[in-house]
């Protein structure tokens, strides 16, 4: 760069931050290599051929995931149903936050990765301590299942809960608020990592969970369908964040997997 | 809530000598174990103090005047104090350390501020408070709970955590101004007194009762007017629950403590009462002076030789006749 682009850079600079960037929520956070997905846009589920092995199922830094596609959504406060939870919403905690995401498949398993960025790394559950946590749901029937933990026991939905006190991932299954339970089989396993960066604020969780395609058992997500509908949540352990107080995408969004024969 | 029976509980704070064996058979029946260590289902501080937890009269929580969850301080566990264990195999059976010695340095606990209390002497003054989940006919943790893993019993008004449904969200920590709920790091769910319902179930009073060397504690039901909760609370009213403006309506009683002649200057006995009246209206509510007033004058009676079935319920020459449970 001559010494004169350079002056003309900086000129630019200096103009748009005079006038001002369109307001971003977290503008640090932004990745170009991702795609930006909105409520209710349609992702592409990517295939691992079977001649990639996993050396660990669920390496959350494995390099088969700098190769396949990363998308990125927007996570806002979820609107609080109970008492419990509107009394500890933050009201000024209205900007939204990213959430990287990758799905994919293999011959026997389903993969999904998160990443994103939190500055603290909660992860101890104690008596006043909150872990971090992520999760992610499924409508077990169509995209007119309620966002909000589904909508009764007959359209019920899948949740795959990563909580970061344990490694381990909760398969969980809720049909309406306060009814998320428990379900006896755990099939679904999963691995994290804290990225620590000399800038907190540039620290990152990489999570990975997966299942096997076929599972038994009630409840279970059937990861075969042409489109699955999916969203996401987050929750925050150092302000305390837990049950209906977290980050969810704002819609379903639908996995299309019918790229993975 | 409604609760077609409710089991009740008053305790006598006039005879409380804070020995703490109500403590011992809790922690020994329930909570010596298993996550539990720190946590006193049943626990008896210095009042005034800070209490257990430090300074929960502080902490929030309960319903405000509307009726309104409040929202409250989440304890530390350095507010419930650190739970420390002695060395004793090697201090005292294998000899290999010269010292018995806990394995954590005790900074606060349960009771730390035992026997301090208030005043100057010849003024000074404290008492015992036991304490106990209050099984409150509104209670706070069922309210905050956002997943119905908290209930009521429909035939006793125990309050219990569904370990099943609980998913150590801690609101129920939080929202009970008494501070009673206690959330388990072991098992990530959170634990509260069970008022012994296995022995309640047997017929036999609740531990913490049962062992009470001073005889301070009466069980039955509310609406049995056969009972000594009914003789105590309804028909002589002189058992009050603690710190009602919390809003919760406990079902735990306690006849408040009565307490000798101040001192003026000189020696002299003052007409006030060494424990104020308004710090014991600041826990028992504004009925107290009334209550001081009726045991004053059933003591004197039976201190004459007249009859006072109050005061022969408050004695309890039979321990067994103090629980009711049918």
């Amino acid at each position: 760069m001559t010494i004169h682009s350079a002056f003309r850079h900086a000129c630019l600079l200096g103009l748009v931050m005079a006038f001002g960037l369109p307001v971003h929520a977290d503008h640090s956070e932004l990745n170009p290599n991702a795609m930006d997905v909105k409520p209710g846009d349609t992702v592409k589920v990517s295939r691992i051929p079977g001649t990639i092995y996993l050396r660990t199922q669920n390496d959350p830094d494995d390099l088969i995931w700098d190769r396949l596609p990363l998308y990125r959504i927007e996570l806002m406060p979820a609107p609080p149903v109970h008492t419990s939870v509107i009394l500890r919403m933050d009201p000024t905690a209205n900007t939204p936050k990213h959430l990287y995401f990758q799905v994919a498949r293999s011959d026997e398993r389903f993969y999904v990765r998160l990443r994103w960025k939190d500055a603290t790394e909660n992860r101890a559950t104690a008596v006043d301590r909150f872990r971090d946590g992520a999760a992610v749901q499924y409508a077990l029937k169509g995209s007119d299942t309620s966002l909000m933990m589904g909508t009764g026991p007959d359209n019920a939905v899948n949740i795959w809960y990563w909580r970061a006190d344990e490694e381990q991932a909760e398969n969980l299954a809720a049909g309406g608020f306060g009814s998320t339970t428990r379900l006896t089989e755990q099939p679904v396993s999963g691995a994290s990592a804290y990225i620590r960066e000399a800038i907190a604020q540039d620290s990152e969780w990489h999570v990975v969970m997966s299942r096997p395609l076929k599972v038994d058992g009630e409840h279970q997500v059937d990861l075969e369908r042409e489109a699955v509908p999916v969203m996401f949540a987050l929750w925050q352990g150092d302000t305390a964040q837990r049950d209906g107080d977290k980050r969810i995408s704002q819609n379903w969004i639908m996995l299309d997997t019918t790229t993975a024969p | 809530m409604a609760v077609k029976r409710q089991l009740s509980m008053v305790l006598d704070l006039n005879k409380c000598i804070g020995c703490q064996t109500c403590t011992a058979a809790c922690k020994l029946m329930w909570t010596n174990r298993n996550g539990r260590e720190f946590m006193y289902w049943n626990n008896v501080e210095t009042q005034p103090g800070k209490g257990y937890p430090r300074d929960y009269q502080n902490m929030g929580g309960g319903f405000d005047e509307n009726g309104g969850l409040r929202l409250g301080r989440q304890p530390s566990q350095d507010d419930y104090g650190i739970p420390w264990e002695y060395n004793y195999e090697e201090a005292l059976m294998t000899g290999t350390d010269p010292w018995l010695r806990p394995n954590v340095k005790p900074t606060w606990g349960a009771n730390w501020d035992e026997d301090e209390g208030l005043g100057e002497y010849p003024n000074s003054y404290y008492f015992y408070l036991p304490r106990l989940c209050n099984h409150c006919a509104n209670p706070a943790c069922l309210a905050a709970c956002t997943r119905n893993a908290i209930y009521k019993r429909q035939e006793d008004g125990i309050v219990l955590v569904d370990q099943e449904r609980c998913r150590g969200y801690r609101y129920c920590v939080n929202a009970c101004p008494y501070k009673k709920v206690y959330f388990n790091e072991q098992i990530s769910k959170s634990e509260k007194c069970i008022f012994c319902y296995p022995r309640i179930e047997k017929g036999l009073p609740t531990a913490c009762a049962q062992q009470c060397v001073g005889r301070i504690r009466w069980i039955g039901y509310r609406d049995d007017e056969e009972g000594p909760i009914h003789l105590l609370v309804e028909k002589y009213k002189v058992a009050l629950p603690l710190h009602p403006e919390w809003g919760t309506q406990p079902n735990v009683f306690y006849v408040p403590p009565m307490s000798p002649s101040k001192y003026g200057p000189n020696g002299e006995a003052l007409d006030e009462s060494r424990i104020p009246l308004e710090y014991l209206e600041s826990l028992f509510g504004d009925r107290v002076g009334e209550v001081l007033a009726t045991l004053g004058a059933e003591r004197q009676a039976k201190a004459e030789g007249r009859d006072s079935e109050l005061m022969d319920t408050l004695i309890g020459y039979k321990h067994a006749e103090m629980f009711k449970l049918s």
